[in-house]
C-alpha cells in the first residue's frame, strides 16, 4: 500500500513538473506576443492588456509550481504513465485515426472516410471479429447518411465517389 | 402582466406540436447520455448544437435544457444498475442504488429516483419562476466592475471545488482566460495570435474545445484499457415504491431538493456538490445512521432530488446575468448566443416568450421524463449492453460531425482533436478541465469588462472594491482562495476531492 502510494506521489511529481513546463511556455508566448501589440496603461488599457499581465501571471505561477515540484522531498522512480503495457497504442491508434479522418475526409468524401474510421476502430483498438466491424461501419455510415444529410441537409464533402 | 399572464403566453409557445417533440427528443436525449457512461450532457448539447440551426431559437432552447435535466435522470439508472456513475452527479447515488440493487430491490431504487427527481424538478421550475424576474432586475444595476468581480467568483468558485492543488487550478484557468484572448479583439479590432487563420479571427471555437476536453480526451482515457461492466440485473421489477420506502424518503427529498435549489443557484459544479451535500445531511439526521451504504433508500432519494432541483437552480444565473455556473450551462450559454439571444438581466424582458416557453417546457419535460422512464427501463438495461469497442467510434463520428457541420471548418476539427489530446494529457496529469473551459468561455466577456471598468474610473483599480456589490464578489473570492491554505479545510477538500474523482462536473 505504501509503496502504491509513493509511485503515485512519483508520477504526479514527474507530471507537475512537465505541465508546469508546458504551462511556463504557453505564459512566455503569450506575454511576449502581448508585447508586439499595444499593451496600454491603467487608464487606457490595450488590445495587448490581459494576455500580457494573464502571461506574466502564468509565468510566475508555472515557476511557482516547478520550483515546489523540485523541493518536494520523496522523488524515486516513476509511476507509470499508461495502465497497461500496449495501452500507448490504442490512444496513439485513435488520435491517428482522428487526424487521418481530418485530412481524408475532403478527398475520400464523408460516406467512405466515415465507413473506413468506425472499421478501423472497430477493427484494431479492442480487436474485434470483420463481420462485426463491417457490419458496425457499415451500419453506422448509413445512419449518419440518413440522419445528417438526407434528414438535417447537412452539406458534407462528397469526395471521389460523389456520395 | 402577472405571471400567470405570462405562464399561459409561455404555454401557447410550449404547447405547439413542434416544441414538444423538441422537448421530448431533448429528454430522452438527455436520459440516453446520462445513461451512457462516458458521454455528458455537456458533450450531447454540443453535439446537438449544429442540428439546432434548422429549428427555431425557443425549440433549440426548450429541447437543449431537456437534455440537461433529462440526463440528470438518466444518469441513476447506470449508478443503480452497473454501479458506475452515468454522469458525475449520479456518483453518490452508485452507494446505496447499487446496494439497493443487489439485494433485488432495484425497482423501487429507480423509481424512488424517477419519483424524487420528479418531484424536485418540479419544484425547482416553480423557483426559477418565482426568482429569476426579480433577480434580474436587481442585476440592472450591474456594470462592469460588477460584471467582473462576479465573473472572478464563479471561476474561484469552480477551483474552489473541483480539486487538491489550487495552484494548478489557478493555472488553468489563467491559461483557459489567455486562450479566451486568441481572436480579434472587439475593443481594437486587432487581431491577435490568429496567425493570419480566418476561423481564429473569432476566437477559438467553444465548442470544438469542449467536444474535444471533455468528448475526445475521456474517450483517450477509456480506450487504456477494457472496463468489464456487469449488470446487476437482467429484469427489473417492481418500479413503484412501497409505503414503507415512501415513508423513509419523502423528507429527504424534500430536504434535498431545497439544499439543492439553493446550492444550485451559486456558482459551480452544483449538482454534484448538492448530491454530496444531501447524502451528508440525511446521514446525519437518520436514527440509522449505519444503513446508509448498504441499501437505504433515502441515501437514493435525496441526491437524486438534490441533483435534478440544482440543475434548476443553475439555470438562473444564466438567465438573470447571462454567467454560466458551470460547463453544461456554459454550452447551453454558447446555444443562446448563436441564436443571436444574449442572456442577461434584460433578457426575460426582451424575450418573454423564450422564457416563459422554457419554463412552461421544463413542467412538461419533468412529466414526461417520469412517465417515460419508469417504461423504458428495459430499453436503458439494453443500451448499457452495447460494448464500449463498438460504442466509442460511434461517439467519436458523433463529436467530428457535430463539429464538422457547426461552421464546416477542418480547422475546427484540428481544434478539437488538438483540445482532445491536450484534454488527455491534462487528465493525466490530474490538472483540472472545468475551471479552463469556464475561464474559456468568461474570458472575453471578463476582458471586456474589465477594460471598461478601467476606461471609466480612469485607470482607478480601487474600482472593484469601492463598489459595494463588486466589493462583496471580490471579498467572497479572497477568502475562499485564502481558507483554501488553512491546513484543515485543505484536507476536507482533498478528501471531497478524493470523492469526486475525475468526473466531468
Amino acid at each position: 500500500m505504501k509503496r502504491e502510494s509513493s509511485e503515485c506521489e512519483e508520477s504526479l511529481t514527474r507530471n507537475d513538473l512537465i505541465g508546469g513546463l508546458f504551462f511556463l511556455a504557453a505564459g512566455l508566448l503569450f506575454a511576449l506576443y502581448a508585447r508586439s501589440l499595444e499593451v496600454g496603461t491603467w487608464d487606457e488599457p490595450g488590445p495587448g492588456f490581459l494576455p500580457f499581465w494573464a502571461g506574466s501571471l502564468l509565468i510566475g505561477m508555472s515557476a511557482l509550481l516547478i520550483a515546489k515540484t523540485l523541493l518536494r522531498r520523496h522523488r524515486e522512480d516513476a509511476g507509470p504513465f499508461f495502465p497497461e503495457l500496449d495501452s500507448w497504442k490504442r490512444v496513439l491508434m485513435t488520435i491517428g485515426a482522428l487526424v487521418a479522418y481530418n485530412l481524408l475526409l475532403q478527398p475520400l468524401g464523408f460516406v467512405l472516410v466515415t465507413f473506413f474510421f468506425v472499421g478501423f476502430l472497430v477493427k484494431c483498438i479492442f480487436p474485434q471479429g470483420w463481420l462485426k466491424s463491417f457490419v458496425t461501419a457499415a451500419l453506422s455510415t448509413a445512419f449518419a447518411r440518413l440522419v445528417f444529410v438526407n434528414l438535417l441537409e447537412i452539406q458534407f464533402p462528397k469526395g471521389l465517389l460523389g456520395l | 402582466m402577472d405571471i400567470a399572464n405570462y405562464l399561459i403566453q409561455g404555454a401557447q409557445v410550449a404547447l405547439q406540436p413542434m416544441n414538444l417533440l423538441f422537448c421530448f427528443m431533448g429528454v430522452l436525449m438527455g436520459t440516453l447520455v446520462g445513461v451512457l457512461p462516458g458521454l455528458g450532457p455537456t458533450a450531447a448539447i454540443a453535439l446537438l448544437l449544429p442540428v439546432s440551426f434548422h429549428i427555431p431559437p425557443v425549440s433549440t432552447i426548450i429541447m437543449l435544457a431537456g437534455i440537461y435535466y433529462g440526463a440528470m435522470y438518466g444518469g441513476s439508472t447506470t449508478s443503480i444498475l452497473v454501479n458506475i456513475p452515468g454522469e458525475a452527479a449520479s456518483v453518490i447515488t452508485c452507494l446505496d442504488g447499487h446496494q439497493m440493487a443487489k439485494k433485488g430491490r432495484a425497482g423501487p431504487a429507480l423509481g424512488i429516483a424517477a419519483f424524487g427527481s420528479f418531484i424536485a424538478g418540479t419544484f425547482g421550475v416553480i423557483g426559477i419562476m418565482f426568482i429569476a424576474p426579480p433577480m434580474a432586475k436587481f442585476a440592472l444595476a450591474f456594470g462592469p466592475p460588477e460584471y467582473f468581480s462576479l465573473m472572478l467568483m464563479g471561476i474561484v468558485i469552480i477551483i474552489y471545488m473541483s480539486s487538491g492543488s489550487i495552484l494548478k487550478d489557478l493555472i488553468t484557468a489563467v491559461f483557459g482566460v489567455l486562450l479566451g484572448t486568441i481572436g480579434m479583439d472587439t475593443i481594437s479590432g486587432t487581431q491577435r495570435l490568429t496567425f493570419g487563420v480566418l476561423e481564429l479571427a473569432d476566437g477559438i471555437g467553444f465548442i470544438p474545445a469542449v467536444m474535444g476536453l471533455f468528448g475526445i480526451s475521456e474517450i483517450l482515457v477509456n480506450v487504456e484499457r477494457i472496463l468489464a461492466t456487469t449488470l446487476v440485473t437482467e429484469k427489473v421489477k417492481n418500479l413503484l415504491p412501497n409505503l414503507q420506502d415512501w415513508k423513509e424518503s419523502f423528507w429527504p427529498i424534500i430536504r434535498g431538493t431545497v439544499m439543492g435549489f439553493i446550492i444550485g443557484v451559486l456558482p459551480g459544479p452544483a449538482p454534484v456538490i448538492s448530491t454530496y451535500a444531501s447524502y451528508a445531511t440525511e446521514k446525519k439526521l437518520s436514527k440509522t445512521p449505519e444503513k446508509f451504504g448498504t441499501g437505504h433508500i433515502a441515501g437514493v432519494a435525496g441526491p437524486e432530488a438534490a441533483n435534478n432541483a440544482a440543475s434548476s437552480g443553475a439555470m438562473i444565473p444564466l438567465f438573470t446575468l447571462g454567467i454560466p455556473a458551470n460547463s453544461v450551462i456554459a454550452v447551453l450559454l454558447g446555444a443562446f448566443m448563436i441564436h443571436g439571444l444574449q442572456p442577461g438581466p434584460t433578457f426575460i424582458a426582451k424575450y418573454p416568450d423564450v422564457f416563459w416557453a422554457t419554463i412552461v417546457s421544463m413542467y412538461l419535460g419533468n412529466i414526461m421524463l417520469l412517465v417515460l422512464n419508469l417504461p423504458l427501463i428495459p430499453l436503458w438495461v439494453k443500451v448499457l449492453k452495447v460494448p464500449y469497442p463498438i460504442l466509442f467510434p460511434l461517439i467519436l463520428i458523433f463529436c467530428l460531425i457535430g463539429v464538422y457541420s457547426l461552421n464546416f471548418s477542418q480547422v475546427e476539427i484540428g481544434l478539437m482533436i488538438g483540445f482532445g489530446v491536450l484534454g488527455y494529457l491534462m487528465r493525466k496529469a490530474r490538472f483540472e478541465m472545468a475551471p479552463l473551459i469556464l475561464a474559456l468561455v468568461l474570458g472575453p466577456m471578463m476582458e471586456n469588462n474589465l477594460r471598461l471598468a478601467l476606461l471609466v474610473s480612469q485607470g482607478d483599480a480601487s474600482v472593484f472594491v469601492t463598489r459595494p456589490i463588486s466589493a462583496i464578489f471580490i471579498i467572497v473570492s479572497t477568502l475562499l482562495i485564502a481558507s483554501s491554505m488553512v491546513p484543515g479545510i485543505q484536507k476536507r477538500r482533498a478528501q471531497m476531492k478524493e470523492k469526486l474523482g475525475d468526473e466531468e462536473v
